[in-house]
């Protein structure tokens, strides 16, 4: 009976840990939720958010088509999320994440790094990651030299592949728009690329070499 | 316990001396319960008290009208998630480290700062309570630290010369400490299935009524009870109606299943009442 009056219902604004949210067959779980007995409940403290799904594309337009049967109707997204003044919820690297990450040290096989932003968001613990000599770009892996393409202290555009080991996140820069975003050179001077593998000095007018993500 | 860092206090009992007066007479006349034995004593319970951490949580129970009875304050606050020391082994879930500690003024008999057998049994208890209710799947890789200071702890300065007595205050202290750590969880904003509270409910013998058997009561003060035989202490989830710790002490006769069930479905009443003041604590923080 309880259930069957929630499902009617419209969600609440707010929500505490375990509250009732809705049926699982109205809406999808989003951050914040988790189902349970196909019921949907808050799993944090906070104000509900119901997002309705992006709307499909129109019919196809070329009817003659073959095409497999629609897809169920995407269901609105049910979320929690936590609202209080100077707070913030902890954000963890997620695999597929793009973050920002500072290099910290190199050896032939790879390099470490430390994350500091992680989507939009500036991260509050110190997590580290690690490049790879294979995970720097997507063509000629053998030819890659970490030295080549890092050096300690610069900004590097990465991105998330595996959580790793005990202390490492798995980072990867082989993409196009991946790679060093900010370098500064031997003399200390903020360099600007100039190329996909070069960035110079604009005082010294020396180049060094950078996997440089690309501008733009 | 040799700390040689600190100064520390003498060992042993420091209470000031009590001394026989009217007073006392007329109070050793009023030792008894004045609350029904269904009801568990008021309680004040705010989130957000330390700024440092991720989230935290202060608890405090009251006094009986009785002078020289302290009742129970708890501060808990929870640091994380956070990346786990390089010497952990990979963990696909959150790690959950709890510690428990008396103040070295919070007991009739004065404390150490080390942590000693009981406070490591509580933290024990703690864990297990919580880990019922965290989701911990969401946070890989990442570790959590509660940290639970008893500043009172529930103890008649008067019982001081009865042992034994400890043993049935670190129920109610770990009822306050499951209650507390789960609404600084909360505020931390670490998923949880539900709120988590906690209950104590106790068998006791009353030595007026030697002929009539032993009563359950929920929230058992020591010194209010003659005799208590045994008590539980449930963590228990009231919506998914599940319990995620239970710690019984004492002595039951093992034939009368149905005391077992009583005083659990007891602990179970006083943990409903427990979240009642939860939640309405966290309601208040988000309205």
């Amino acid at each position: 009976m309880a259930t069957s009056t929630a499902a009617r219902a419209a969600p609440p604004s707010l929500a505490l840990p375990g509250q009732l949210l809705g049926p699982a067959s109205k809406y999808q779980p989003g951050p914040g939720t988790h189902v349970h007995e196909s019921h949907l409940y808050s799993s944090l403290l906070g104000t509900v958010h119901v997002t309705q799904p992006a709307k499909a594309p129109g019919p196809a337009k070329r009817l003659t088509k073959i095409t497999p049967a629609p897809a169920p109707a995407e269901l609105p997204t049910i979320s929690v999320v936590r609202t209080a003044p100077g707070k913030h919820r902890e954000v963890l690297p997620e695999v597929g994440n793009i973050v920002l990450c500072r290099v910290i040290r190199i050896t032939p096989r790879q390099a470490v790094v430390a994350i500091l932003v992680c989507g939009d968001t500036v991260l509050d613990a110190e997590w580290q990651g690690l490049i790879r000599v294979q995970d720097v770009r997507a063509t000629e892996k053998d030819r890659v030299k970490i030295y080549e393409s890092f050096r300690p202290g610069d900004i590097v555009r990465a991105e998330v592949i595996s959580l790793g080991d005990q202390a490492n996140y798995y980072l990867s820069t082989a993409r196009n728009e991946l790679g060093v975003i900010l370098a500064t050179s031997e003399s200390g001077n903020t360099m600007y690329p100039v190329s996909w593998k070069e960035f110079r000095d604009p005082e010294t007018g020396l180049e060094e070499l950078r996997k440089v993500a690309k501008p733009f | 316990m040799t700390d040689r860092r600190r100064i520390n206090g003498p060992v042993g009992a420091t209470i000031p001396p009590v001394f026989e007066d009217t007073l006392t007479q007329e109070l050793k006349a009023v030792k008894k319960r004045s609350r029904p034995p269904n009801a568990i004593r008021k309680m004040y319970l705010k989130t957000g008290v330390t700024p440092s951490a991720s989230g935290s949580a202060y608890l405090e129970i009251e006094t009986t009208g009785k002078p020289g009875v302290s009742g129970l304050k708890l501060s808990c606050s929870v640091h994380g998630p956070r990346s786990l020391p390089r010497s952990s082994p990979f963990s696909p879930h959150m790690v959950l480290s709890t510690h428990v500690k008396y103040a070295p003024f919070a007991t009739n008999k004065r404390r150490g700062y080390l942590r000693d057998p009981i406070e490591r049994d509580l933290g024990t208890h703690l864990e297990a309570a919580l880990r019922g209710a965290i989701i911990a799947d969401r946070w890989p890789k990442s570790g959590v630290d509660i940290i639970i200071s008893i500043v009172e702890g529930d103890q008649d300065r008067e019982t001081s010369k009865f042992q034994g007595d400890e043993m049935w205050d670190m129920m109610n202290a770990l009822s306050g400490c499951i209650t507390v750590a789960s609404a600084a969880l909360a505020d931390a904003g670490i998923d949880c299935v539900d709120t988590v509270a906690g209950g104590v409910a106790a068998l006791v013998q009353e030595s007026g009524d030697d002929s009539t058997s032993p009563n359950i009561v929920v929230d058992p003060i020591p010194s209010e009870h003659d005799k208590i035989l045994a008590a539980c202490c449930v963590a228990y989830l009231p919506t998914r109606d599940e319990i995620t710790n239970l710690w019984f002490k004492g002595d039951l006769p093992a034939s009368e299943m149905e005391l077992y069930t009583k005083m659990v479905e007891k602990g179970i009443q006083a943990s409903r009442h427990a979240n009642r003041v939860l939640i309405e604590c966290l309601t208040e923080t988000i309205g």
